[in-house]
């Protein structure tokens, strides 16, 4: 049958013709703008590619987020994920943490709170954290900081991890130093500031665990002068005048003058701004005496002619002998009293306060290196890794390392493993530190295989400044390069090498298993 | 006179994709309607009234023919101006109130103020709408004032031209008397009025000429006087006779007889000879004449009669 | 003159629908739960609060914009307006034109009152407005400026319920946007010309999707101007591309 055709206007045809052709080439510039849009949608939207891969959820969870709920669907998953920490739920935070960053990998906090979960909740019975979660913390950290490079946060916390729980203060300094980097965002009105000033601070602190004492003066340096910055900024015109004028009689070199000081302290009403201005001088002040003392010719001690004036050496035995390092005469003991129950004790002249730092692990134990993208948080449950410290009093040192209870931890799968006893001036305090200088300078053992010297480059310390009185270049304020004017840290360390048997206690661990430390 | 509508030939052809099959709703119409006349276009409910006027207005598209309204080609949007269209059984926007509603439609002629609200004043007045309900919404309308707003919003163009669609169904009698008085005057004003409608009672009184139309094709059109021309006598006859041959004798004249009881008779015709015909036949045989009653034709039989004898033939 | 008054005419009609007042009305009521969420975490009450909020304004906002446009041209044709305003000197395509300003309108209207009561919620939070907020609410009514295009443009040949499904599907495959782009670089040909063409040629949503990186206001969008601008030329072409076609299509529609 035939289709009835309907006779139109003209004009619709006229319309048609005309319109039609302009619909076509008003379409032309859209697979173009499409084109253009397209690198940037992908920076908008980062991570939506990864969605998928988190295995469990269903479809209809993912609908959400390719609608572009991704942050909305993120943040109440984040309340979600706030209950599991309240109710202690801890292994159903993981997945959840994994899905958040990949739905929103801007969600800094996230990153943040997920990597101090990986390192600091897992833990043994006796509250020891598994540090096998290390390596996923850290290479989680380290994706945050790639997802918002633009902001110090994530930067800090690794900072923060690997100064307060590796102590691995070399990565810890060189995470701070980024986040120092983090320029203030402009025309942002949620971020016009970068780092604030506790990364100069925690930063300073890094370096005196290092050692590194002319850095950690030039942060508190830095952190006193946008301090002040900060404080007069916050005052009326009238008053920074004032303030300026008490600075006046200022000699070049001083940090700060004390009328200023209490000019500044009046005119700003926020305690805490006051106290850390006080803390930051104080805290340089420290710092500076210990330099002074420790590593230049100054205030040098007649009793003390070696190259380390500040350090407190034993006095000699004879007149004629100069004097010598502590001896700590380092003697360990291990005792394994149940299978995997190891009773660490025994001798060294550390001074009370000092902790002997133990490691009980594979022998070949080897940090899990993390594909980022594939970063799951799974642990090797092959491994097996025991971190802990044991405090001295009297210059004895015991406790008991029970290893029996968390099979999951330590499931002693491997031949042979490998004791770890040690004790390094850098990370203790500094009260002994006065005894033993920064690196160990004022430090030995009668037993010369104990002492181990760490040499890496990235570990130098600083070097007796000369010029106020000793040798080498005078210290101008900035920072020196790491590698020309440090000094290697001296510790004393043991390392024993045991098998399985010596693990379930059928044969006694002795001095013969000690081995040359690596 | 000019033609104020003229149609050639308009012919629409709806085509059921899914079942195969052709329903022509109009075929093949032609009809003139002068400028000046209250044109009844009638026919029952789906004989194609309302797909013609919308076809003339460009709101449907014919498959074939052609038509001129007020001398420019259907649906042209200058001849707009001067028409207007009342549908049937429409809801306007009834949260506005008569008078917005109104002002709208006037806006839509481009009528400028303050010459919009005399418009606009004038057709509300013009239709009687109560003056307190102008500013009140339509929801809470009568179906009698919505009518009324219906034929104010087609007057606000002072139009040439009307096309109403069922103006008066479903109103009480007194809205619908008041309703149709107001379309009769729109003839001294000199508008034309496309009447659609099967109120035939109405369409006798006010129109000058109708069409009728069935089943999409036109069967009949003429004035009013013209199809309801010719009276129609009933004589009604009583006699004994009636049995002995006078019953063939009758019907020989007039064909339609019936028996009323034994011994009455009613007969009718249009043809007075007849008639006197059988008056004598009557009186030559005794019987009784008991009335001779003339009877006038109405639309209504005329249309009943066409429409039925067009079903019939088919 | 004639579309403004018809345009008018379709704002007014669209806020009398209740339809439209739920979803509003739930919109406003999801973005002032923010503080409530934020309550619940005071880790980071300010994205909860921004990222409840910005959800809120696109998904009530998208059924606002389907609900209401859906029915701008079915509603005139079936209480049978449109016959009083066609059978005036209206021209079909005067007509279209008013429906889509009017459809953009009350998009607008609602964005807007759920925009300035988001931007309060934050303001009583935040004590500030940042500019971020402000764009992303904006990118939201471009959004769905041509999600409403979309819908009256189907509406000129579609039956309301069809086309519930033709926009909101469309609006679905359209927010993919990360996915059909890397569909365009796959080897198979099929899947490659597939994806291509609904990446390319079918309104691409997903675009618009910023929130991700405005709710953490720290990050610097590079391009940001490109990617605004860029966007909002895709909605205005997009959509004029599509009234003209509606317009066309209407011409030859029989109401």
């Amino acid at each position: 049958m035939a289709v009835a055709t309907k006779i139109y206007p003209a004009t619709v045809h006229q319309r048609f013709t005309r319109l039609l052709p302009l619909a076509i080439l008003a379409m032309l510039p859209i697979p173009f703008l499409q084109k253009s849009l397209d690198p940037t949608v992908k920076q908008v939207q980062k991570g939506s590619e990864n969605i998928g891969q988190v295995s469990g959820i269903g479809n209809e969870f993912l609908l959400l987020p390719l609608l572009g709920f991704r942050e909305a669907a993120a943040g109440l998953l984040w309340v979600r994920c706030d209950e599991f920490f309240h109710s202690g739920d801890y292994d159903a935070i993981l997945p959840l943490v994994r899905l958040i960053t990949w739905l929103d990998p801007h969600a800094d906090n996230v990153y943040i709170t997920g990597a101090w979960h990986l390192a600091y909740n897992f833990t043994d019975s006796s509250e020891r954290s598994d540090r096998r979660y290390i390596p996923p913390a850290q290479a989680l950290l380290d994706e945050g900081i790639q997802n918002n490079f633009h902001i110090f946060d994530v930067k800090f916390e690794k900072g923060w991890q690997n100064y307060d729980k590796i102590k691995d203060y070399y990565a810890a300094a060189k995470a701070f130093r980024l986040a120092l980097e983090t320029k203030p965002i402009k025309g942002s009105d949620d971020y016009p500031y970068g780092a604030p000033l506790r990364v100069h601070h925690i930063l300073a602190h890094t370096y005196e665990k290092m050692g590194r004492l002319p850095d950690a003066l030039y942060e508190w340096q830095k952190a006193l002068e946008r301090s002040e910055q900060m404080m007069m900024s916050k005052l009326t015109e009238e008053q920074r005048k004032q303030v300026e004028a008490a600075k006046a009689d200022m000699k070049p070199g001083q940090l700060w003058s004390e009328r200023a000081e209490a000019l500044l302290q009046k005119f700003n009403k926020d305690f805490t701004t006051r106290q850390l201005r006080e803390a930051e001088k104080h805290n340089y002040v420290t710092a500076y005496q210990r330099w002074r003392d420790r590593y230049t010719t100054e205030g040098h001690s007649k009793n003390n002619p070696t190259r380390y004036p500040a350090v407190l050496m034993p006095p000699p035995v004879s007149k004629d002998q100069t004097p010598r390092p502590w001896d700590v005469a380092f003697q360990p003991r291990i005792e394994v009293v149940r299978p995997k129950v190891f009773k660490i004790s025994g001798f060294g002249n550390f001074g009370d306060g000092a902790r002997v730092e133990v490691r009980i692990m594979d022998w070949d134990y080897k940090e899990r290196e993390i594909d980022p993208k594939e970063n799951t948080f799974q642990v090797d449950d092959t491994q097996t890794i025991l971190q802990d410290s044991i405090s001295v009093r009297k210059s004895k040192f015991e406790r008991e390392m029970d290893m029996s209870k968390d099979t999951k931890m330590y499931n002693f799968s491997k031949p042979y493993y490998k004791i770890v006893l040690s004790y390094n001036p850098r990370s203790t305090s500094p009260h002994l530190q006065d005894r033993f200088g920064w690196s160990g300078e004022g430090l030995t053992d009668s037993n010369r295989s104990h002492v181990y010297i760490d040499r890496r480059p990235e570990l130098l310390g600083t070097k007796f400044i000369e010029g106020q009185g000793g040798e080498g270049p005078v210290w101008d304020g900035k920072t020196i390069p790491w590698d020309r004017y440090g000094q290697p840290v001296r510790m004393i360390r043991v390392t024993y090498k045991i098998d399985m048997e010596q693990v379930m206690g059928q044969k006694p661990i002795t001095e013969k298993d000690i081995v040359p430390n690596e | 006179m000019a033609a104020a509508i003229s149609i050639r030939g308009l012919t629409k052809k709806y085509v059921d994709v899914w079942q195969k099959q052709e329903v022509i709703a109009v075929n093949n119409l032609s009809l003139e309607v002068e400028e000046g006349e209250i044109f009844g276009f009638l026919g029952r409910n789906g004989a194609g009234k309302t797909t013609t006027i919308k076809m003339l207005l460009g709101l449907i598209f014919p498959t074939a023919g052609d038509a001129t309204i007020l001398g420019k080609p259907m649906g042209d949007n200058q001849v707009k101006q001067e028409i207007a269209y009342l549908p049937e059984e429409t809801y306007f926007y009834d949260s506005m109130t008569g008078w917005d509603l109104l002002d709208f439609y006037a806006r839509l002629f481009r009528i400028p103020e303050p010459e919009r609200s005399r418009r606009v004043r004038m057709a509300l007045e013009k239709v009687r709408l109560q003056p307190e309900a102008w500013k009140r919404s339509i929801r809470g309308y009568s179906k009698g004032m919505r009518q009324r707003i219906g034929i104010a919003q087609a007057l606000i163009n002072d139009p040439k031209l009307l096309f109403l669609d069922e103006p008066t169904s479903g109103l009480d009698p007194i809205a619908h008397a008041e309703l149709r008085d107001i379309v009769a005057s729109l003839k001294y004003e000199g508008k034309t009025v496309f009447l659609s409608s099967h109120q035939l009672a109405d369409v006798e009184m006010i129109c000058s000429r109708v069409a009728i139309i069935h089943k999409g094709k036109l069967l009949r059109t003429g004035t009013i006087k013209e199809l309801i021309s010719g009276e129609r006598t009933e004589i009604t006859v009583q006699g004994k006779e009636l049995q002995n041959g006078m019953l063939a004798k009758l019907q020989a004249i007039v064909p339609e007889v019936h028996m009323d009881g034994e011994d009455t008779l009613r007969l009718t015709s249009d043809d007075s000879e007849r008639v006197a015909a059988v008056i004598d036949l009557v009186r030559g045989a005794q019987g009784k004449i008991i009335s001779i009653v003339p009877h006038k034709r109405t639309l209504e039989e005329v249309f009943v009669e066409t429409v039925r004898k067009e079903d019939n033939t088919i | 003159m004639i579309a403004l008054a018809i345009a008018q005419q379709t704002i007014k009609e669209a806020f009398r629908r209740r339809v439209m007042w739920i979803f509003l009305i739930i919109g406003v009521f999801l973005i002032s739960l923010g503080p409530v969420f934020g309550f619940l975490t005071p880790r980071d009450s300010q994205t909860v609060l921004r990222s409840l909020g910005l959800a809120a304004i696109l998904l009530a906002g998208l059924f606002v914009t389907i609900v209401t446009c859906i029915y701008l041209i079915p509603a005139e044709i079936e209480r049978r307006t449109i016959y009083t305003v066609l059978s005036k000197p209206v021209q079909r395509y005067e007509f279209v034109l008013g429906k889509f300003l009017g459809g953009f309108a009350t998009v607008f209207i609602n964005i807007a009152a759920m925009g300035v009561v988001f931007l309060a919620m934050i303001y009583f939070q935040e004590r500030r407005i940042p500019a971020e907020m402000f764009k992303g609410v904006m990118l939201t009514f471009f959004q769905m400026m041509l999600l409403a295009a979309l819908t009256i443009f189907f509406s000129t040949f579609t039956t309301p319920v069809v086309n519930f499904f033709l926009s909101f599907g469309i609006f679905m495959i359209g927010n993919l946007t990360t996915v059909t782009e890397s569909l365009t670089t796959k080897s198979n040909p099929l899947v490659r010309g597939v994806g291509t063409l609904v990446h390319y040629l079918l309104p691409n949503f997903g675009n618009f999707n910023i929130q991700n990186s405005i709710i953490r206001p720290q990050i610097e969008i590079a391009n940001e101007q490109v990617f605004l601008r860029n966007n909002i030329l895709y909605a205005i072409i997009y959509s004029s591309v599509l009234l003209v076609l509606a317009i066309l299509i209407f011409d030859r529609r029989e109401v």
